[in-house]
């Protein structure tokens, strides 16, 4: 069974397939522990994928169609909804392409505090991802490791914002409250035992020979297969291509801000899982100087009137999230709510490259290949 | 790095949480201490003050039934309806107050936003359960009355690792 025959059906699994002897066709999924609310249909011959098709569309909410019929502030809270653990930078493209629409200049300390808290959420995103890859490779330690040093950073997040996960923090115009008094010492003090905390899965997790001999030279993409399929983020940096949005169309105050991207060349599912770790230790290091060059006083909310109407015009805006590049296309016809909001998530871009990945791997390595791709299948069907 | 030796240093990073402290917070017992009071928001400034956004609390004598809560939640959860209250206030003549449904209420806080008359807050409280469906509306008599709240365990950080209290 070839690729091409796959692509040609309506409903991938449903219509009739010539059966070959040696072919098996294996749904895993969509309840499945190890695909999460997604299909992967693999093909396979013996032990070896000959094809697979990933089947997402399981938990659509119709979060765009949603944002047609409420205002700019009302779409806050059901916008974050497809990743709770990453709310933040879920919203923060939103907010920027809202504000040009509603020509909002955004206050010099809300863009530090904006930056601190999608830093902390990224964190937490990527640790929550990383829990879910130990106990995909039957790594249970690294399971409870990021379970538990992602509570110091939900604690900051919660003193910020005044819950543990979907915070409905940012608003177009700034954040929705200042930083609570003495956050500064609290949130240096917990990141720096954090940092130390996340060094030490090098040990266990990173330089381990049973992980790197599981991972290592699985589902290559090469450098040329990365670009052309489109994929974003991690993945992307996990094959050579220094791309990240924060550098490339610094928003908000990231252009002042000292940090680097990490970029790793061997394109498998080693280096897939080892950039976010990266991206961690960068993200702390971004946390300590955002706070350090955070001017000490000043609004961090521009008034709006209530209903605010914006101009007729669009506005694309994109931030890097932990899953990779996350753009909002937002159109206005002058009425108080939008008349369009388009999404493009990371993780569904990402997803692409799945089929090319997993050609040839042993059935064994599935979890392995799909899980480094830095997906979340509620995000890819908003 | 050999395979041996690479092993031995994953169990040995392992081993090594033997003697650093429990991080765990053992809940019903402890409970996490928040920063404030609970959300609050100030329309004159129009900033929020930080805090917990928990059950929410409706201060009676600052109420005028503007549903401007109810309004701003519409399209949101839809919790809060405004109901008749048999109270005889001069700012309330229509006699009229949120009443809100924590199986609906998603903890956003726009509705503390929306008032203008410093009438609704949230609280620290978020132990809501109930047995019955009726049991999470909370009316506006339920909601006047401020939690009694024993939270007291913060993380600490010492030599020897991060513990609760």
């Amino acid at each position: 069974m070839r690729m091409s025959n796959i692509a040609k059906q309506i409903a991938p699994g449903l219509a009739l397939q010539k059966v070959d002897e040696r072919i098996m066709t294996l749904n895993v999924g969509p309840q499945h522990p190890g695909s999460g609310h997604m299909r992967i249909i693999v093909q396979i011959d013996g032990d070896k994928i000959v094809a697979c098709d990933p089947d997402p569309g399981y938990v659509h909410r119709g979060e765009e169609k949603m944002a047609e019929y409420r205002n700019y502030i009302q779409n806050i809270p059901h916008l974050e909804r497809p990743v709770i653990h990453d709310s933040c930078n879920i919203l923060y493209p939103y907010c920027l392409a809202t504000e040009e629409i509603l020509h909002i200049e955004v206050p010099e300390r809300a863009k530090y505090v904006r930056v601190i808290a999608a830093e902390l959420n990224r964190c937490v995103y990527t640790l929550y991802w990383l829990a879910i890859y130990g106990i995909f490779l039957g790594h249970s330690t690294m399971f409870m490791w990021p379970t538990g040093d992602r509570e110091l950073l939900i604690d900051l997040l919660e003193k910020m914002t005044g819950a543990r996960v979907t915070h409905a923090y940012f608003v177009p115009g700034g954040v929705r409250n200042d930083l609570p008094a003495n956050f500064e010492d609290v949130c240096l003090r917990q990141v720096d035992y954090f940092e130390k905390r996340i060094r030490a899965y090098a040990d266990i997790f990173y330089d381990n020979p049973i992980l790197i001999s599981r991972t290592r030279d699985a589902g290559t993409l090469s450098r040329q297969d990365a670009v052309r399929l489109g994929t974003t983020g991690s993945v992307l940096r996990a094959s050579g291509v220094d791309y990240d949005i924060r550098k490339k169309e610094p928003y908000d105050c990231y252009d002042s801000l000292d940090f680097e991207t990490s970029v790793l060349k061997s394109g498998d599912a080693y280096a897939r899982s080892k950039v976010p770790w990266l991206d961690m230790l960068e993200s702390c290091r971004i946390i300590r100087d955002a706070l350090s060059k955070m001017p000490q006083s000043g609004s961090v909310r521009v008034k709006l009137k209530p209903n605010p109407k914006g101009d007729e015009m669009t506005s694309y805006k994109r931030v890097e999230s932990g899953r990779g590049t996350l753009g909002c296309y937002v159109v206005s016809d002058g009425k108080p709510e939008p008349y369009r909001v388009k999404m493009s998530v990371g993780s569904f871009r990402n997803l692409i490259s799945l089929p090319y990945l997993l050609k040839g791997e042993k059935l064994g390595n599935m979890p392995a290949v799909y899980w480094s791709l830095n997906y979340w299948p509620v995000e890819a069907d908003r | 790095m050999g395979t041996a030796s690479g092993i031995i240093r994953a169990l040995n990073s392992g081993a090594k949480h033997l003697a650093v402290k429990r991080f765990t917070l053992r809940y019903p017992e402890e409970k996490l201490k928040f920063v404030g009071d609970g959300y609050q928001f100030d329309p004159t400034s129009g900033l929020g003050i930080a805090g917990y956004k928990g059950r929410h609390m409706l201060f009676h004598d600052k109420c005028t039934g503007c549903q401007l809560c109810s309004i701003a939640c519409e399209g949101i959860a839809e919790a809060i309806s405004m109901v008749k209250v048999a109270e005889d206030w001069k700012h309330n003549k229509k006699a009229i107050m949120p009443q809100i449904d924590y199986g609906k209420c998603v903890f956003c806080g726009l509705c503390v936003d929306a008032c203008p008359f410093y009438a609704l807050y949230m609280t620290n409280d978020y132990e809501l359960s109930s047995f019955s469906k009726e049991g999470l509306i909370y009316t506006p008599s339920q909601l006047s009355v401020k939690p009694a709240i024993s939270q007291d365990v913060e993380i600490t950080i010492s030599e020897r690792g991060a513990t609760h209290g």
